[in-house]
């Protein structure tokens, strides 16, 4: 694994105030690096050190072997950066405005014709060309920003809060473009709020907050080292009852939830007279799954609504699959029966708990 | 072929369109133009039937046009710089030139050429009115060379004053407002202090030391950075038939010889640009290690 980014202790003070604490973190390359924090955690004094316009107070950062400290010119030329806002100059046309940046990267005129083409139509706004940069709209702003940051070739694009104040559609379109950008072999370390967006397109991410590294690596690896157990999601039609004796009965099995968001929706609407009845079992803490899946497998008889349960297990997939064959071979119906998949979100706050509040 | 500046390739397409490029000059000449034809109805009438009024008219044409145009280059040249850096922080494209391979040279000398190629424009666009002067006689080449040079320092100097605002400052307006203050100051303040030299001296025996050559070169130096006592201290010695790039100064007995004043004025307002211009370039660095404030991360 080629390393494009390396921080080691990368410590950087304010004043009084330290914004970063000893950051190591790598980056490899071709990944799609998720910087994650709240705000005031760190991100953008990283970012700005990496582009080189802030020297660390302690530590270095390597990008493509190169120094920030030392050979800061020579990391301008493997960074595109993009920053959480949009510089607007006037009376520019959007062509001048590549072709500006491009020969403030030293790429000859008769090169800048052809790339200025290139990257407009990556970008989806060669229609757009002969038009002032501050007529376009935000979307059509940052899609230009992003192909500014691309006008040198470089191989890691920073990319600060790219998404921020886009709409709906500008930000699938950036989305997509971001995707388009990796194909093409690029680095892309991206900071967002969006947690959910980032965890569609992250190989890697790494959480900071307060200036200190919390996590960081491959989502999948960090995923697993959180939650070392896996949750098990079962769609129950039939025989609702025998789920719990039968999944608690297997030494892999730690716990057995009920979801209640299913029970809520497989609740049929009460009459006026089984009202009363009907809200004291919903209203009363559940004394257990076995209650619930009673009470629920209590109309049998009924069209069979489906019950939702998870389960944590530390079992290997060898034993989910042995699990689900119990299950089946004792007469339970089931629909779904599907490992559940930890989110970014999840990620976040599980790390984060504590220390944000 | 080598490429000029993309700095100053961008500062020029964007100054140059839109009306205000034109607008600007237009008033610029319009006033020096409105100036001239009071000044040249004033004096025809009082002339008479004078011998030598043509010259006279021509001398006078001359100093009033270069005078004018002296006050506008004064307002005009720092109020264009001013905006140039701290213009780029405002618009948020600051960062990106600093991420770019552009170095802080080339971002402050882009930026200062392309004022200075518009307060040239300005200065050659005076050269047919001060040239009036040539048709009534009475006005040298030198005169309007040393004249057309002492505007282009003060075009220099000050634009640099107005770039090194803009460095330093946070916003357009308080760059502004330096750079123009402290021409005023500069302006007002060195006649200010010169008089109230003379004035201490002049109640009683003036010391011995003040008739040093050092003492005579420290307060010709001294007077030398303003331009307009620099340029108009050089008219008068020429008038008084002084060589345009010396003149003997001779307090008692002793010759001391020394630069024209607009020579001096070069070199000072040179020296001084370069100052400035490294400062400028200084604080274009990437942000030392130790920030004097907290920045939101």
């Amino acid at each position: 694994m080629t390393l494009i980014v390396e921080m080691r202790d990368l410590t950087h003070r304010y004043g009084a105030t330290l914004a970063l604490d000893h950051l190591n973190v790598q980056i490899p390359e071709g990944a799609i690096f998720g910087f994650i924090g709240p705000n005031g955690a760190g991100k953008t004094t990283t970012m700005r050190i990496l582009t080189t316009l802030l020297v660390p107070t302690g530590g270095d950062a390597r990008v493509g072997g190169f120094s920030v400290l030392t050979a800061p010119r020579d990391v301008r030329r493997l960074v595109g950066f993009m920053p959480d806002f949009f510089g607007v100059y006037d009376n520019m046309k959007v062509w001048e405005y590549l072709d500006f940046f491009g020969h403030a990267y030293s790429i000859p005129a008769p090169r800048r014709a052809g790339l200025i083409s290139d990257l407009l139509e990556l970008v989806d706004l060669d229609h757009k060309r002969d038009d002032f940069v501050m007529d376009l709209s935000r979307g059509m702003k940052q899609r230009l920003s992003l192909a500014r940051t691309m006008i040198h070739d470089p191989r890691l694009l920073i990319l600060d809060e790219p998404a921020s104040n886009l709409d709906p559609r500008a930000r699938i379109e950036l989305r997509e473009l971001l995707k388009e950008l990796r194909a093409l072999g690029k680095t892309i370390m991206i900071s967002s709020h969006i947690l959910t967006e980032l965890a569609e397109m992250c190989t890697h991410i790494a959480i900071i907050e307060r200036g200190r590294l919390l996590a960081a690596g491959d989502v999948q690896t960090i995923l697993r080292s959180l939650q070392p157990h896996r949750t098990l999601e079962l769609r129950v039609l039939t025989a609702a009852e025998r789920v719990e004796p039968l999944l608690r009965a297997q030494p892999d099995v730690l716990d057995v939830r009920f979801a209640v968001a299913d029970a809520l929706a497989a609740v049929p609407v009460p009459s006026d007279d089984q009202e009363a009845a009907a809200s004291d079992e919903f209203a009363a803490p559940m004394p257990g799954l076995a209650g619930a899946a009673a009470t629920l497998s209590a109309d049998d008889e009924a069209p069979a609504q489906p019950t939702t349960f998870l389960v944590d297990y530390a079992g290997d997939e060898r034993g989910m699959g042995a699990l689900l064959t119990l299950l089946v071979a004792n007469g339970v119906g089931i629909s779904r029966f599907a490992e559940q998949s930890s989110g970014l979100e999840d990620i976040f706050m599980q790390v984060t708990k504590g220390i944000v509040q | 072929m080598a490429e000029f500046n993309p700095v100053l390739v961008k500062e020029l397409r964007g100054r140059m369109r839109g009306p205000s490029a034109f607008m600007l000059l237009t008033g610029y000449l319009l006033l020096l133009g409105l100036v001239t034809l009071l000044l040249y109805t004033a004096l025809a009438d009082s002339a008479g039937s004078e011998l030598n009024a043509g010259q006279r008219i021509g001398k006078q044409l001359f100093i009033v046009i270069a005078t004018v145009a002296l006050i506008e280059v004064c307002v005009i040249t720092p109020a264009l710089t001013a905006g140039s850096i701290v213009g780029e922080k405002e618009r948020q494209t600051y960062d990106l030139l600093i991420a770019s391979l552009l170095s802080p040279w080339q971002i402050v000398w882009g930026k200062l050429a392309a004022a200075l190629a518009f307060a040239l424009l300005m200065i050659v666009s005076v050269v047919p009115l001060m040239s009036l002067a040539f048709l009534f006689g009475g006005v040298s080449l030198a005169e309007v060379l040393i004249a057309l040079v002492g505007l282009l320092m003060t075009a220099l100097l000050y634009a640099t004053v107005g770039l090194f605002w803009s460095a330093i400052m946070h916003s357009t307006l308080g760059a502004t407002s330096f750079a123009l203050g402290s021409i005023i100051v500069m302006l007002l303040g060195i006649p200010f202090l010169a008089a109230i030299f003379t004035l201490i001296f002049a109640q009683g025996t003036t010391p011995e030391w003040t008739r040093s050559a050092l003492f005579i070169y420290l307060s010709g130096a001294f007077v030398s950075i303003h331009p307009f006592i620099a340029l108009g201290l050089t008219e008068t010695l020429l008038n008084a038939g002084d060589s345009p790039f010396f003149s003997v100064f001779d307090p008692q007995g002793a010759n001391i010889t020394i630069p024209s004043p607009w020579l001096a004025y070069v070199v000072l307002a040179a020296l001084f640009s370069i100052v400035l211009l490294w400062f400028s370039v200084r604080m274009l660095r990437p942000e030392p290690p130790i920030a004097k404030q907290a920045r939101a991360t």
